[in-house]
């Protein structure tokens, strides 16, 4: 072929994951996670942002996968498939076919492409759609069939019901209070998935969680959280989140490559949770008085 | 003598002629005649008198007390004086007897302070005070009774002045010149030096408004002591040139100045007035308002920092007249910010809300922010109007901290007062359990009660078993009961139960006071190592302010000993030389909870074991010698155990002994001074405020718990060493009585106001007063527009807001139905314009550009055979439809206004402005409402609303129904129909219908406050729609009461303000005569005069369509 393509398809194990991510579990969370996914039960993550579902999903994908590896490898000595994990961040132009996948153009003749959900229900591995609430209504569709006994994905274009391979599991997550009304999933979407509830760790182990991805001293890392647990408390008046993990840990990173622990909470976590002056002051009292 | 007398005698016949009291008179003064009168000299005189006696028919009484003081009046003149003396009695005695007999009477006391060639023009005075009338004539002799008092403080020059001064004044009015003479008297001894002033500056008022000349007086009497002596001179120079000025009012403003004057310290009245005088050039009238701020803005201020506020006020003023004067009245933003740039204090108005915040984020609870003399009236305990404190709900703190040279160091006190007031809460003082374990010492509060209680027991059995003896049993039953409840449970709360234990319990409290605050003191250190520095900074400052140790009794001592450990001093801390075993065991035992994870309980545990030993050291003076300085180390690393005699100790306050074993005649055991950051801490009270709540919090959820009676409560503050209630049994009772019912009050009023209460009384606040805050829930302080002078009176407007009451959901049917045609027509055209949500329609037939998506499925379709879809356009959908609205409803009296008559309105300027008449005035207009059958303008609007949501719930926009009204800048009523984020539901129909005529229109605050609410909706398109029936107005809405244009330009920086936050604003108004200041009003904005009120529904719809299309 002289041409070349224009696009790429990615292959299903570049979704896969090398490294053990870090996560620290704060309830049982990890114990239904397994469950639901040994009984092909789809999941929905609630939860602030900033809170580590995304972390959580990514870090079940490699314990699943290790253990599913470990099984495979048992069986025949072949180079083992880690459980894949595709991440759809959504919008809201996200349509259906951005999700199935579409045909191209490729001089005269037509490619269809696979879409990430595609590849994972043929991969047999996590598709996680983040945010979902964002995307357009249709999408929403697609996934019910997915979600009950049945596991297919209708391809319209190309007239295949594609059955969904043993590994797959839909995950999606969703954050109540950020969306206007008006996004609510609906009644018939929600109520086919095992809902699991995410909210900030508690300080103790946000500290650890903080030292370990920013790298900060144990005291540091303490304040910080600490910190998070203090503006945390202000929610409802004015403050729409309170001061995500990820927040925290951005802060400690600025602390780690040398910034003033004051002004990297300033501009890491003051500035990014609230547009309000007198809010932002308040916040500011809080460093001043946790930080020296 | 007998030579004189002969030589009389041929006269004394005629003496005979007249009343005998000539004669009698003249028989006693003829011995006391001086000797060295001839006998020619004594005939002259005794002529002279009955000459005087002969004049007319009354003249015998003028001779009477002619003869009477002759003797007192020859001795302190030379004889030619005396004469003159006689003459000028004799002329006046030829004008009226009555004036000569007050000129006589008036003469020996007089004649001690006159010089005697002034005689003669004492006399003319006199003489020209009096014009013939009988009024004059009381006037002109009141003047020579009062003449002697007067001469002690006016030179004869002065008094010269007076008189013609009272003769000026006597031209308008006898009676005030009368009641000046009387006035005078008191005056003159103020007046110092500048008695010529003042009677200069009276003069000139004769002529500019004599009516006010007699308050001028009693105001000088009462103005001139409140003023530094050597200032008072030019106070008065002050006070005339005002008069000069044509200033009204002189003496109302004289008082006032002196009122203000007098708050200041007698060394800076100098500068001040010498500021006043130069603002007199620049603008007199600024001047009286610029002394009567003084004292305001010295409370913030230094002296000099007042030059430079005084500087930039003249500098406005240059600018602007009324600008200036709002300045220097400070009711103007740009004066407030220069007291603030320029002050070091912190105010607590200016830091609430941030403060509030970092304490609700500390605590992680709904914490109030309060300046302490709030808590001071509620009249539950606390007295204190400087100490900060909280009752565990809301942190009170002082109103201004100006303790540092620099704001910063004010500043970072505030927090840490702030931060240590929080620690109570966030550290859990006030959730002491009795029964949960301390984790640091052994628990003994457990084997104390028991043991207590066991030494009760037995007791009351003794006392039960002499009351059997006794015959009177019914007060040794009440004995038993108090006893017996006493055991049982006489404690409301842990914290009580915990005190019970002691029998000295201000001891025990100061002691847990002390340790608890240390504790606190070291946790904050440690989790808040930002704050370290500065909280380090006011603990050391702390140490300035204590009371010198060596002077306390021993008891005293040993507190004030772990008061200053606790600040962190651990060298050199004084301790009496014999106890320096003990004070070591409690240094050893209060240090043991500076740990992080030390508990309240550990506290108490500490407390306990501290009360032991200190309760057994006698309370006695120690000698100066017999101190010495003792030092800890920084670290305390032994492990602690309690000392062996801890047991003894224990065992005695088991029995409840230490009050009893304590010495004969030792003093009395007083409180240390409280630490000034920690502020006044009340573990009992505040445990029990808590509880109170929680209680009605159940009480309000589940109608049950066992409820808290008076009795029980009273009794817990009278126990309660934390009441200052030192006073007879009876008062006792009285006053925790007062305290128990506050108490109740406080904690149940934080429940939700029934539904009733919201069209509360009116508050009346005097339009000349100063700022408002908004002192109870749900209520907003908005500045106003002070068009003249061009700026904001700053925090004018306290506007309420509130629920509307509910009526009948019936009302909004019964609308419908009656314009069925009309709803169904506009639900349609409503619906029509129903929002697409997204932003990209595709799959068009033509439109900004081709998708390339639906291009290449097109392709394909071609390929694979099947027929393509043409539609790959798409376009951006250019209504995104975001609207958010509110109405503001004009729900004034006028609004009561029948519109089926048409007849003359009713002008609402002639809204009397007395508070009381304007009321009656309302009642009587709403009392013609009762009969009406036709309907009103509120109806139309009723109706309009009506017809709008049902049109606005089709199309899904954001909206909210406000109504407002209210009376005076303190009362502006806010009542919500359905507020922006509420889902319409029947509660808002029968709110509608609940719309009623309220007061009056103060327009500026209520759009405020709306466009408020519009700016915390997200939303693209914000409107606020204003419906109302006529100009704005308001009691107070103008300037100086008359200016009515006020209120319009006020209305006009609201919209204008509305407008910079992205708010469009409509007005729709019925008022026919509204187009001369609508035009001010709204400027480049929209507004529309309906002709017809009837039209209101339909075109309120038409518009509202118009303007978000």
């Amino acid at each position: 072929m002289t041409t070349q393509s224009l696009y790429k398809s990615f292959i299903i194990e570049e979704y896969q994951l090398d490294e053990e991510p870090y996560y620290v579990p704060i309830g049982d969370e990890v114990e239904l996670f397994e469950a639901a996914y040994k009984q092909k039960l789809p999941l929905i993550f609630k939860g602030p942002t900033g809170c580590g579902k995304t972390r959580f999903v990514e870090y079940m994908s490699y314990k699943l996968g290790a253990e599913l590896t470990k099984v495979t490898k048992n069986d025949a000595d072949d180079s083992g498939v880690n459980l894949p994990l595709v991440t759809i961040a959504c919008h809201e132009d996200l349509t259906g076919s951005d999700l199935v996948g579409r045909y191209l153009l490729e001089g005269d003749q037509t490619v269809w492409l696979d879409g990430p959900l595609t590849r994972a229900v043929k991969a047999g591995g996590i598709c996680y759609l983040d945010e979902v609430v964002e995307a357009r209504k249709d999408t929403t569709v697609l996934i019910h069939p997915l979600t009950d006994h049945r596991r297919i994905l209708p391809i319209e274009k190309r007239g295949e019901l594609l059955q969904a391979a043993d590994g797959f599991l839909l995950v999606l997550s969703y954050n109540p209070g950020y969306q206007s009304a008006l996004k609510d999933l609906k009644h018939s979407t929600r109520q086919r998935f095992v809902s699991i509830e995410f909210d900030y760790p508690p300080m103790d182990l946000e500290a650890q969680i903080v030292e370990h991805e920013a790298g900060v001293d144990k005291d540091t890392a303490y304040q910080l959280a600490k910190l998070g647990e203090k503006v945390r408390n202000l929610k409802e008046h004015g403050l729409g989140e309170g001061a995500s993990t990820r927040l925290l840990i951005y802060a400690g990173q600025l602390i780690a490559q040398g910034i003033a622990p004051r002004r990297a909470c300033q501009v890491s976590v003051n500035w990014a949770i609230t547009d309000d002056h007198s809010l932002q002051q308040s916040i500011t009292e809080i460093i001043s008085s946790i930080f020296e | 003598m007998t030579d004189k007398l002969k030589a009389l005698e041929d006269l004394l016949p005629d003496l005979e002629k007249f009343p005998a009291p000539v004669k009698d008179n003249f028989n006693k003064a003829i011995p006391e005649m001086p000797d060295a009168l001839s006998a020619e000299q004594t005939s002259d005189w005794l002529k002279r008198g009955i000459a005087i006696a002969g004049q007319t028919v009354r003249s015998w009484e003028a001779a009477a007390h002619f003869f009477q003081v002759s003797p007192n009046v020859i001795s302190s003149m030379p004889y030619s004086y005396f004469v003159r003396w006689m003459e000028c009695g004799a002329s006046l005695c030829e004008e009226s007897p009555t004036l000569a007999a007050a000129y006589f009477e008036a003469s020996p006391a007089t004649m001690s302070k006159l010089r005697s060639r002034h005689i003669e023009s004492w006399a003319n005075l006199g003489d020209g005070l009096y014009k013939g009338t009988w009024k004059s004539s009381t006037l002109a002799c009141r003047f020579f009774a009062e003449s002697s008092t007067l001469l002690e403080s006016l030179s004869f020059q002065q008094l010269e002045n007076f008189a013609n001064f009272l003769d000026v004044l006597s031209h308008r009015s006898y009676d005030l010149s009368s009641e000046c003479l009387t006035l005078g008297e008191q005056i003159f001894p103020l007046v110092g030096d500048d008695k010529d002033a003042f009677l200069s500056l009276a003069t000139t008022l004769v002529d500019t408004g004599w009516r006010e000349v007699k308050s001028f007086f009693e105001a000088g009497a009462k103005a001139l002591p409140k003023i530094h002596p050597e200032e008072r001179m030019r106070f008065l120079k002050l006070a005339e040139s005002l008069v000069n000025n044509g200033g009204t009012n002189i003496p109302g403003t004289m008082l006032e100045i002196s009122q203000s004057l007098s708050l200041l310290d007698e060394d800076n009245h100098h500068i001040v007035l010498g500021f006043a005088e130069a603002l007199l050039d620049e603008e007199p009238l600024a001047m009286p308002e610029f002394i009567k701020s003084a004292p305001i803005v010295l409370e913030k201020l230094t002296i000099l920092q007042l030059g430079r506020w005084y500087q930039e006020g003249v500098n406005t003023l240059s600018q602007n007249k009324d600008g200036g004067l709002a300045f220097f009245k400070i009711e103007s933003s740009h004066s407030e910010a220069v007291i603030e740039t320029l002050s070091s204090g912190i105010e607590f108005d200016r830091i609430k809300p941030v403060m509030e915040m970092y304490c609700r984020a500390l605590a992680g609870a709904e914490i109030k922010l309060s300046p302490t003399d709030a808590l001071v009236e509620k009249n539950i305990g606390w007295v204190s109007n400087e100490s900060p404190t909280t009752e565990g709900s809301t942190v009170f703190v002082p109103t201004l901290v100006d303790r540092y040279g620099t704001k910063e160091e004010n500043y970072a006190w505030f927090k840490v007062v702030s931060t240590h007031q929080v620690a109570h809460l966030e550290f859990g003082s006030f959730i002491f359990e009795f029964e949960r374990q301390s984790g640091l010492f052994e628990n003994l509060r457990f084997d104390l009660e028991t043991r207590r209680i066991e030494t009760l027991k037995e007791k009351q059995n003794k006392e039960s078993a002499v009351g059997d003896d006794v015959t009177d049993s019914d007060f040794s039953g009440d004995e038993l009961n108090d006893a017996h409840t006493g055991l049982e449970r006489a404690w409301l709360t842990d914290m009580q139960r915990f005190f019970d234990l002691f029998e000295d319990r201000t001891l025990s409290l100061d002691i847990f006071t002390v340790v608890e605050d240390g504790r606190l003191d070291a946790r904050i250190k440690n989790e808040y190592p930002g704050i370290k520095s500065s909280y380090t900074q006011v603990q050391s400052d702390s140490h300035e302010n204590r009371p010198d140790i060596k002077e306390l009794p021993a008891r005293e001592a040993m507190v004030e000993f772990m008061v200053r450990l606790s600040l962190q001093q651990y060298e050199g801390v004084a301790a009496p030389s014999k106890y320096n075993k003990e004070a070591s065991q409690i240094a050893q035992i209060a240090r043991r909870v500076l740990v992080p994870e030390a508990t309240v309980e550990d506290t108490a545990e500490a407390t306990l074991r501290i009360y032991a030993i200190i309760s057994a050291i006698p309370n006695e003076e120690i000698p100066p010698d017999d101190w010495n300085d003792m030092d800890f180390e920084d670290e305390d690393e032994e492990e602690y155990v309690d000392p062996e005699d801890m047991e003894n100790l224990l065992q005695q306050i088991g029995m409840g002994m230490e009050m009893e074993l304590r010495p004969e005649g030792e003093e009395e055991y007083e409180s240390t001074q409280e630490v000034e950051y920690r502020g006044d801490f009340k573990p009992e009270l505040a445990q029990l405020m808590t509880e109170l709540r929680m209680q009605q919090q159940d009480e309000m959820s589940q109608g049950q718990g066992e409820p808290l009676t008076q009795e029980q409560l009273q009794e817990l503050l009278e126990n309660s060493a934390e009441l200052d209630l030192q006073a007879t049994e009876g008062e006792i009772q009285e006053s925790s009585g007062m305290f128990a019912d506050n108490i109740m009050k406080e904690a149940g009023a934080n429940m939700p106001q029934s539904p009733d209460d919201s069209q509360g009384p009116f508050v009346h606040v005097d339009e000349d007063g100063g700022e408002l805050e908004p002192a109870e829930p749900e209520t907003f302080v908005y500045d106003e527009w002070d068009f003249r002078a061009e700026d904001y009176k700053p925090r004018w407007c306290v506007v309420r807001q509130k629920m509307m009451q509910e009526g009948d959901p019936a009302y909004f049917g019964a609308t419908l139905n009656e314009y069925s045609t009309l709803v169904t027509r506009i639900r349609r055209q409503f619906e029509m314009m129903v929002p697409e949500m997204f932003r990209k329609e595709r799959k068009l037939i033509d439109g900004e550009d081709i998708d390339i998506d639906d291009v290449i499925e097109n392709m394909v379709d071609i390929k694979t055979g099947s027929s393509p879809d043409e539609k790959f356009y798409w376009r951006r959908n250019k209504v995104q439809r975001d609207v958010a609205v509110a109405f503001l409803l004009d729900t004034s009296a006028s609004t009561a206004e029948a519109i089926d008559e048409g007849k003359n309105k009713q002008d609402d300027w002639d809204a009397p402005d007395d508070p009381v008449e304007y009321m009656v005035w309302l009642r009587t207009r709403r009392g013609e409402q009762m009969r009406r059958s036709y309907k009103r303008i509120i109806d139309m609007e009723k109706e309009s609303m009506v017809l709008l949501i049902n049109a606005l719930e089709a199309i899904g926009d954001t909206y909210g129904i406000y109504g407002f009204s209210g009376y005076g800048r303190e009362n502006v009523e806010f009542y919500t129909v359905k507020d922006l984020h509420e889902s319409f539901s029947d509660k808002v129909k029968r709110r509608i219908d609940r719309i009623a005529p309220l007061h009056a229109t103060r327009m500026g605050p209520a759009i405020r406050h709306a466009a408020y609410k519009l700016d915390n909706i997200d939303a693209r398109t914000k409107i606020l729609f204003l419906i109302s029936d006529g100009r704005p107005q308001d009691r107070g809405y103008s300037r100086e009461g008359v200016e009515k244009e006020y209120a319009v330009h006020d209305t006009k920086k609201a919209l204008d303000e509305a407008k910079r936050q992205g708010i469009n604003s409509f007005c729709l108004t019925v008022d026919k005569n509204g187009h001369d200041y609508l035009k001010t009003m709204t400027s480049d904005m929209g507004y529309e005069i309906l002709d017809d009120i009837n039209d209101l529904p339909e075109r309120l719809l038409v518009l509202y369509r118009r303007l978000t299309m």
